[in-house]
């Protein structure tokens, strides 16, 4: 059956009792010998009465959100035990191996560690105050409202399939900072890298990428970029020394 | 504090929203019904689907005052979760269970045992509906409120043109996602009108 505004005005209107009588008689009969139809109305009324609960939704929309924090929580208990797990066998073998190779390691896993924590001191996720001026775009609004609730899993979901992502550099700085929220790392990696342009964004997004590879124990990359971001000499200067300066000791 | 007074304030924190209890319930309760659930044929969307529709059906018998426990709110809740999976799975029939849960099960009543498959609809419906975009629940929201074009374009500030467009094709939208939710043809093959 082929849904139009016509016939779902209709059903509602039925479901109302705001047909007329010899109206409300017709539709009926029309029910009566049109299976799809029938069908097509029990949906309606079972979507009219389950929606018109709105403590229950709300409810339902809190368990959704509590349920994403705990996973989130979850995701990040995960990789710190694993980085754990990690090091008790690279502990294991450097007993093997001797003092000298003991020191190497612990030496080695500190900087992991510490690369974690620099992490969690510098991140921040981009402000919204940018995108949030003058504008008018109900679906930015969306996405800017999940951002700012932490919902970043819709960030993304909104984000990888909206048209015109290319061509707004500030989307892409919060799809960005959404996978780093969500542990999509490489995907972060990719989305800061795709700002090439010399304008505002570039630097936030170079900014962005350290931090990324930082939280990817990936130092060495992190240190050139935080080098270029202080050559620039633009509003992430004094942030990208300071983390320099932190990550030499 | 007692045990009968953690198990009121359980109760009263899930019935008035309270975040802090629910998320304690949620983190204690979550692995038991895990356990259960992918030994028994699911998978993680399963875990949280059964956990999330369990704890609205608590919700819900506690605000209409319908909520009968005969031991503690811990066993309830497994017992519900249970028949919920059960009543999944025996819809399902490629999927087996293994009959193992970490924990003893208060028997559900034949009449809760009814509600809670006339429910699994509704389920559905709300997953889905949370899944539309902020406009479409706006106006969607105030159409299953009773309010015709004309107010709702007041309210939301749209043409009466630009209302009845979106509500239809919100509502399309609606239906073709929960359409194709897996678990719909067989609630569908399995109707239970209430």
């Amino acid at each position: 059956m082929e849904r139009t505004p016509e016939i779902f005005d209709k059903i509602e209107a039925y479901l109302s009792n705001s047909l007329s009588q010899e109206d409300a008689i017709i539709f009926e009969q029309e029910m009566a010998i049109n299976i799809e139809l029938q069908e097509e109305v029990e949906k309606h009324r079972i979507m009219h009465t389950t929606l018109a609960d709105q403590d229950t939704l709300a409810f339902k929309e809190k368990l959704i959100r509590i349920s994403n924090k705990i996973k989130q929580e979850d995701t990040t208990n995960t990789r710190l035990t694993n980085r754990f797990t990690v090091f008790k066998v690279a502990a294991s073998i450097v007993i093997l191996l001797g003092v000298g190779s003991l020191f190497w390691h612990t030496m080695y896993t500190k900087n992991q560690t510490q690369g974690l924590d620099l992490y969690s001191e510098y991140y921040k996720p981009y402000p919204t105050e940018d995108i949030i001026r003058g504008e008018t775009n109900k679906k930015t609004k969306e996405i800017v409202k999940h951002y700012t609730s932490g919902s970043y899993d819709s960030v993304v979901h909104l984000l990888e399939k909206h048209p015109r992502l290319k061509e707004h550099e500030a989307l892409q700085i919060y799809l960005g900072n959404s996978y780093l929220n969500t542990n999509q790392e490489e995907k972060a990696v990719k989305e800061f890298k795709n700002i090439t342009n010399k304008g505002k964004y570039y630097e936030i997004a170079q900014w962005y990428l350290s931090l990324t590879y930082l939280k990817l124990d990936k130092s060495e990359k992190a240190k050139t970029l935080l080098k270029e971001i202080i050559q620039y000499n633009g509003a992430y200067k004094d942030k990208a020394y300071r983390l320099l300066i932190a990550m030499k000791k | 504090m007692s045990s009968t007074t953690e198990e009121q304030k359980i109760l009263e924190g899930i019935v008035a929203g309270d975040e802090v209890i629910i998320t304690a319930f949620y983190k204690k309760n979550l692995p038991y019904i895990r356990k259960y659930i992918l030994q028994n044929s699911g998978n993680e969307e399963d875990v949280e689907d059964v956990f999330q529709d369990a704890m609205i059906f608590i919700y819900q018998r506690l605000k209409t005052d319908s909520l009968e426990i005969h031991s503690s709110i811990r066993t309830y809740f497994y017992g519900v979760c249970k028949n919920i999976w059960r009543n999944k799975v025996r819809k399902n029939k490629k999927l087996v269970i293994t009959e193992y849960l970490p924990e003893d099960i208060e028997i559900i009543n034949p009449t809760v045992f009814k509600d809670l498959e006339c429910k699994e609809q509704e389920h559905i419906y709300r997953k889905h509906f949370l899944k539309l975009s902020d406009t479409c629940r706006e106006v969607l929201c105030l159409v299953f409120q009773g309010m015709n074009m004309k107010e709702i374009a007041k309210v939301t500030g749209y043409s009466d043109a630009y209302t009845r467009k979106k509500k239809f094709e919100c509502k399309r939208h609606l239906i073709e996602m929960i359409e194709k939710d897996p678990a719909y043809p067989e609630l569908q093959s399995n109707p239970e009108k209430e």
